[in-house]
């Protein structure tokens, strides 16, 4: 073989190793309240629990709710953004950051909104018809 | 009914489609005119049946038949006409039509333009593609197997076991769901037909490849494909640039790019369609690479499905901001993608030992070797996102339950990258029109350089740039801007058309440090007190109230009404209220801020938005959402939206009340029975759910009024009780008498409003300000005075990022005129 098609390929699965290593460390796994007490930088997917009372606080400048996890676990959640937009129309969310006691700390969150499939109930627009 | 004829006009579709593509097939196996001839007359007939679909689609859209799912799930009664055609395309059925129909306009131009031997290939594998995509929407249904999820199905279809339909087969809801609030733009009005027309041209290059490996003609495609290619690029640029931009002026993330799925999905395509627009062009010159374009041109295309089959599948509902729900066609979108993909790479694989290979190879210092390297960096770039995209699928090799990468993952791998690309734009340019020798090179690359470095000196001072990878890359970036601009200005006196591959390069430059600018300079705008807070936070000084350690700065500002606040040491921000408008959206809130700059500027106005979500709230509880404002400079940008208000405060716990989930704690507090307000004209006051707008003073006649009145006014006040939304207007009287002594009194009589408890008097004129006080009797709440918190950003040098998108698109177009003109004298 040519030493410039060696040279080549040595190249190629050096870059590749490189992007799939560094690819491998910056995923991480979803996972719940209970085993995110071990980790830093914990995704926890779940549904916000709307029967808590949640909002943003003036004096803390933090937004707070309660989020069930897919565990079925409950915990309090603090994020230091006010509320996204969307917030209540996302049937999935997404918090990423670290639990401390028992409230979850998040630096981020990402919501699953049904913004291009709404998943309405066509029974619940009856009423202008009915009334 | 009307329904039913669309689906059968999207069969009819399918069928000539079909019966086109066998016709295309037999004329391109036997090179034959008079079948391809056929196939066209069919192809024809075929665009009557796709156009007559989308015709009764827009029909049942505009007239609100609300008994077809997709109608009632995309509109409602009160939806604007302009946004009825944004709903056309708002679901997944609607933009495959959307797509189908662009991918039958452009097949008619390839009827025109191409030539032999390639005309019946191209059209074939172009038809053969856009099968894949009706079959999307076709609603066939064979015994379980449901083939395509069409446009035209009703909610009885839909959902024939939903109780309402057992009840009542013929339901017709009332009114459908709406669109989505934030997709009411004038830029998502334009940007899905922007973005299929580019991944329908993008198709061109695949079918042309295609028909190059099967006809062995590997040389002459690229002429024909180039302007097509290029075409696609554009379109696929202007719809990231509008698709970002509406991003940044309506979402409240803060930016253009966020490398989401969604966004990734037509970046991608661009690159690797960008790869292959380079191989191309020096195949076309040297008759080299013509491997490479090939896979370029298979490469942009697979990409495109790839990330159709990734966002339309369901597969990245967790990692995605935005993307589809599965409509049940995961395994007809798996079909369309490893087909498209076998199809392209079988071909390639069938005649790769026919390719021409390069006999001679290229010198480092050549037009050939720095364009190739250029496609290799564009296409490493790609593939890089590709695996970040991938991420729910390449993950699972690490872990069972993957998540995104993480935004590092992206900007670490393209900033190299970049860096890279912005040497090789200019070295390339100099060599594409100049033989060099490394000598001569360098010492013709000297005063770019010079100036490039005396550019970015300067941008490290003003900019205080502390990081020397930033400073790397904004050398590289300035030395793409600098480099191929002197390549351009050589170009302008002798061959102006030819400038098209410098003024993309420099496009790419500016590109590159806008970016950097407006993201890694983007700083929070504070006022004195907060930042004081994060210096504290960021010692580790702030606990919160279970003890542990606060890590996260303030990014928010409390304004309250007019008190001027200094932010940044650089403005005074005064927030000078709101005013409510029913017009667009009901509800809504447009706040007025003011900044005037300290150090003597033009002040300006900011007007942030917030508005109820009518499509998802209820009367218990308002989902509020918010507009961001933008004001756009060349040098920075302020980006500022409304994070809460008095005034939302207020309208939630009053709604709170009514549904009787607060607790009426309102009793203990002491509100006293008269309180004093001030109002300026045309500010509204929300108390006690009553909101209350001072709309104008009206003069009072004074022959009317008791002798010895010097000044008699009227205040027109608008009174709105916030559970009812009844509206009262109110002309309390102000007017001052003397007595015999000369003394002078007011004489403000109540305004009665007995019904709610109320009385108004108009007690007090401010003539300086034009402002007056209001004596209110009867309030349940204390007035409190009006804030706002605003989340702003200064955004230095996003103008760039525009710039350098725009410049991109302007030499991608020059160059469309240079390739087309040439192409158009063979046909």
């Amino acid at each position: 073989m040519k030493p410039k098609l060696i040279l080549a390929i040595v190249a190629i699965i050096g870059f590749t190793s490189l992007l799939m290593y560094n690819f491998g460390e910056s995923i991480s796994t979803y996972t719940d309240f209970e085993a995110a007490k071990s980790m830093s930088n914990a995704h926890v997917a779940g549904t916000l629990d709307d029967t808590k009372e949640y909002g943003f606080s003036m004096e803390t400048k933090l937004f707070t709710f309660y989020m069930k996890d897919e565990a079925g676990e409950v915990r309090r959640v603090v994020f230091p953004k006010p509320k996204p937009n969307n917030f209540e129309q996302a049937d999935r969310l997404v918090v990423i950051g670290e639990m401390k006691g028992d409230t979850f700390y998040a630096k981020d969150m990402l919501m699953k909104c049904p913004s291009k499939y709404n998943n309405a109930d066509p029974s619940q627009f009856t009423s202008a018809e009915n009334s | 009914m009307i329904g039913i004829i669309g689906k059968v006009l999207l069969s009819l579709a399918f069928v000539t489609g079909l019966a086109s593509a066998v016709f295309y097939f037999l004329s391109a196996k036997n090179d034959d005119n008079r079948t391809l001839k056929i196939g066209n007359w069919i192809a024809g007939v075929q665009g009557l049946f796709i156009i007559a679909a989308s015709v009764i689609l827009v029909y049942l859209l505009f007239t609100h038949q609300f008994q077809y799912y997709y109608v009632f799930n995309y509109t409602s009664l009160d939806l604007a006409n302009k946004y009825i055609w944004s709903a056309f395309y708002g679901g997944q059925e609607g933009s495959f039509l959307l797509w189908i129909f662009f991918s039958w306009l452009f097949g008619l131009g390839l009827m025109k333009w191409t030539r032999d031997p390639y005309k019946a290939p191209v059209l074939f594998f172009l038809m053969f593609t856009q099968l894949f995509l009706l079959s999307m929407i076709l609603g066939w249904h064979f015994g379980d197997i449901t083939i395509g999820a069409s446009p035209f199905r009703t909610i009885a279809e839909e959902m024939p076991n939903a109780p309402f339909i057992q009840a009542n087969p013929n339901f017709i809801p009332a009114d459908g769901t709406g669109l989505n609030d934030l997709l009411k733009s004038p830029y998502m009005m334009i940007h899905p037909p922007i973005l299929f027309a580019g991944f329908s041209m993008m198709t061109i290059p695949y079918c042309f490849a295609m028909a190059a490996l099967w006809k062995e003609k590997y040389n002459e495609w690229v002429g024909p494909a180039l302007p097509w290619t290029l075409s696609a690029n554009v379109a696929l640029l202007s719809a990231i640039f509008l698709g970002g931009y509406w991003a940044y002026v309506t979402l409240s993330f803060g930016g253009f790019w966020a490398w989401d799925p969604v966004e990734n999905a037509a970046l991608v395509p661009w690159l690797f369609g960008t790869a292959g627009i380079h191989t191309m062009i020096i195949q076309r010159k040297s008759a080299i690479a013509q491997k490479s374009s090939i896979l370029f041109a298979i490469l942009a295309y697979v990409a495109i499905v790839y990330e159709t089959f990734l966002t339309r599948s369901g597969i990245l509902a967790d990692s995605s901001v935005h993307s589809f729900v599965d409509l049940g066609l995961y395994n007809q979108l798996l079909i369309f993608m490893l087909v498209i993909t076998g199809v392209g790479f079988g071909m390639f694989a069938w005649r790769y030992k026919k390719l021409p290979t390069q006999e001679k190879e290229s010198s480092i210092l050549s037009r050939e070797f720095m364009s190739f390297t250029g496609a290799m960096l564009l296409m490493i770039l790609g593939l890089v996102i590709i695996l970040g995209t991938s991420s729910p699928i390449i993950g699972l090799l690490f872990n069972e339950n993957p998540t995104p990468p993480e935004i590092s993952f992206y900007n670490n791998w393209s900033m190299p990258i970049a860096i890279i690309m912005a040497i090789f734009t200019v070295l390339g340019q100099y060599l594409f029109w100049k033989k060099y020798s490394a000598e001569s090179l360098l010492a013709d690359l000297m005063y770019p350089i010079i100036v490039t470095s005396v550019c970015t000196v300067s941008s490290i001072i003003f900019g205080e740039v502390r990081n020397v990878y930033y400073m790397l890359y904004l050398f590289t970036g300035w030395f793409a801007v600098i480099g191929n601009g002197w390549v351009m200005i050589r170009l302008m006196a002798k061959k102006p058309k030819l400038i098209g591959g410098a003024v993309s390069h420099i496009g790419f430059g500016a590109l590159m440090i806008g970016i950097l600018a407006s993201s890694a300079f983007n700083t929070p705008m504070l006022d004195k007190r907060t930042e004081d807070y994060n210096a504290q936070v960021k010692a580790g000084l702030v606990k919160d109230e279970q003890g542990f350690k606060i890590n996260d700065p303030v990014t928010m500002l409390n304004l309250e009404l007019n008190k001027p606040t200094i932010i940044n040491g650089k403005y005074i921000a005064t927030y000078e209220g709101y005013s409510i408008d029913n017009q667009n959206r009901p509800g809504q809130q447009t706040y007025k801020i003011l900044f005037e700059p300290i150090d003597g500027g033009k002040a300006f106005y900011l007007y942030p938005e917030v508005y109820p979500m009518l499509a998802t709230s209820t009367a218990e509880n308002v989902q509020w959402s918010v507009d961001p404002d933008v004001h756009s400079g060349w040098f920075r940008d302020i980006y500022l939206y409304v994070a809460g208000s008095s005034y939302v405060t207020q309208r939630n716990s009053s709604i709170e009340r009514k549904a009787g989930i607060q607790k009426p704690t309102d009793g203990e507090e002491n509100v006293p029975e008269k309180q004093t307000i001030k109002f300026s004209k045309g500010e509204v006051v929300s108390v006690g759910g009553f909101e209350m707008n001072f709309l104008n003073y009206a003069m009072e006649d004074t022959t009317k009024l008791p002798p010895r009145t010097s000044i008699g006014v009227r205040a027109q006040i608008e009174l709105t009780q916030l559970g009812s939304g009844e509206k009262f207007l109110l002309e309390p009287l102000f007017a001052l008498y003397n007595d015999d002594e000369g003394k002078t009194f007011v004489f403000a009589p109540p305004v009665e409003l007995p019904d709610f408890g109320l009385s108004f008097s108009f007690t007090k004129v401010y003539p300086e300000t034009s402002e007056i006080d209001l004596e209110i009797t009867g309030l349940t709440e204390e007035y409190q005075d009006e804030w706002v918190l605003i989340v702003a950003e200064h955004k230095p040098f996003i103008s760039v990022v525009w710039l350098g998108t725009f410049l991109i698109m302007i030499g991608f177009g020059i160059s469309i005129f240079r390739h087309w003109s040439r192409e158009k004298e063979k046909i």
